[in-house]
């Protein structure tokens, strides 16, 4: 088989959602050492972004871009423990700090959004849920993350994400630092009230919109 | 005096398979369901019988038993009602989220949210039933957060009735746990023009 060949499977395995094609890629990857830089490029990701197109024509659905997640993450594992002792480092990776705001401790949403920030090529900080306000900010300056994702499920909670906001921009971050919001009650209003950068109305759109503002 | 707490155990839970379609994402009707995504829902919903533990605790107060809230104004009786499905469905999604596997993690948090409202939906019932038997008219249920009735009013149900008796306890943000419960409260009317109810 050909590298052509591999990477064009390696595609249609992300497009197919087919975990156990996708892994079994990235072995063969491995094995027969091939450009890990060039399968996760050529291969892996323009799957992903086959998928995101898919998406967006309304010909894919959550389900599927999730299983196509799932499939990147699976190939990741396999590849990153290579990729980290060869000290390769995939294109300048914009680093996102994400978490559910203090009080609330719902977090499906969120891990999906995390899920498909990640397999689009975002380093993912997960911070889990019911986070305090201000650990998100001091993640943020710590890991130098370029975004700040804040989910919320609560009318009351989602005042969290101001006062995530109101933090930044005490500490005069708000320009390098950009806000992403998410969850039931939170709608593009809230987000431009509350000075918010961007509005993800579900996982693929939180995508698009990080991506929208990271290449300016 | 002190309130009666009654239980409600024999709650059957059934799914109609388009809301679970939409709540995992799907938009249109028409579209045809993938047979990877069906065979997931399949095998999620075989689990059901072992994750699902559905009761619901209530009691029934008369109005001058209550906190007065003006949301009970009117009212005769008011019923308080809390109804879960218990932990387990939750700690099974939290193992699937760690197996990355999150289709069937989503697919099963439908489920159970599907199934917490379901069981709300038939605890309701069996409250207007009593509502009617009183001769007195049931208004639609309403939970805490909706409306005028406050988020916080949550730890006013919870001192009135035993959370912890079917394992749900409120977190300081008024937030029950286990996720997949709901606490609500009926009125019961004796003018048939201040019931909100349609039948």
């Amino acid at each position: 088989m050909s590298k052509e060949d591999i990477l064009a499977r390696m595609e249609k395995a992300i497009i197919e959602g087919n975990k156990e094609e996708a892994t079994l890629l990235a072995r063969k990857a491995l094995e027969e050492r091939m450009d890990l830089l060039e399968v996760i490029e050529k291969g892996y990701v323009r799957g992903i972004q086959r998928v995101g197109d898919l998406w967006e024509k309304g010909e894919y659905f959550l389900p599927e871009l999730i299983t196509s997640a799932e499939c990147m993450k699976a190939a990741m594992i396999i590849l990153q423990p290579e990729l980290e002792k060869a000290q390769i480092h995939v294109r300048s990776r914009v680093k996102v700090v994400i978490g559910t705001v203090e009080g609330d401790i719902h977090d499906i949403g969120k891990n999906l959004v995390a899920s498909m920030l990640a397999a689009n090529g975002f380093d993912v900080i997960d911070l889990g849920a019911d986070v305090r306000l201000e650990t998100f900010v001091e993640k943020a300056e710590e890991e130098n993350a370029d975004f700040i994702c804040l989910s919320a499920l609560l009318t009351t909670t989602m005042l969290g994400q101001k006062k995530v906001i109101e933090i930044l921009k005490e500490k005069n971050l708000s320009q390098r630092i950009k806000v992403l919001v998410g969850g039931a009650p939170v709608n593009q209003k809230w987000a431009d009230d509350i000075g918010a950068d961007g509005y993800g109305e579900n996982a693929m759109r939180a995508v698009k919109v990080a991506q929208k503002i990271s290449q300016g | 005096m002190a309130s009666v707490t009654e239980k409600i155990e024999n709650l059957k839970i059934e799914f109609e398979e388009n809301r679970i379609l939409r709540l995992i994402g799907y938009k249109t009707r028409s579209m045809e369901l993938k047979d990877p995504v069906k065979k997931l829902i399949d095998e999620e919903k075989q689990k059901l019988d072992h994750l699902l533990h559905p009761v619901s605790i209530y009691t029934i107060l008369d109005y001058e038993e209550t906190n007065k809230h003006p949301i009970f104004n009117g009212a005769e009786k008011v019923a308080l009602c809390i109804s879960t499905i218990g932990l387990e469905l939750e700690e099974e999604i939290k193992k699937l989220m760690n197996k990355n596997e999150m289709l069937r993690a989503l697919i099963l948090d439908s489920l159970g949210s599907e199934a917490a409202e379901e069981g709300a939906i038939q605890s309701d019932r069996i409250l207007a039933e009593k509502a009617r038997k009183m001769d007195l008219w049931p208004s639609k249920r309403f939970s805490p957060g909706y409306g005028k009735w406050d988020i916080q009013e949550q730890r006013y149900v919870f001192s009135v009735l035993p959370g912890e008796s079917i394992g749900v306890r409120l977190t300081e943000s008024c937030m029950m746990i286990p996720r997949k419960s709901v606490s609500f409260r009926i009125n019961f009317y004796k003018d048939k023009e201040l019931s909100t109810r349609k039948k």
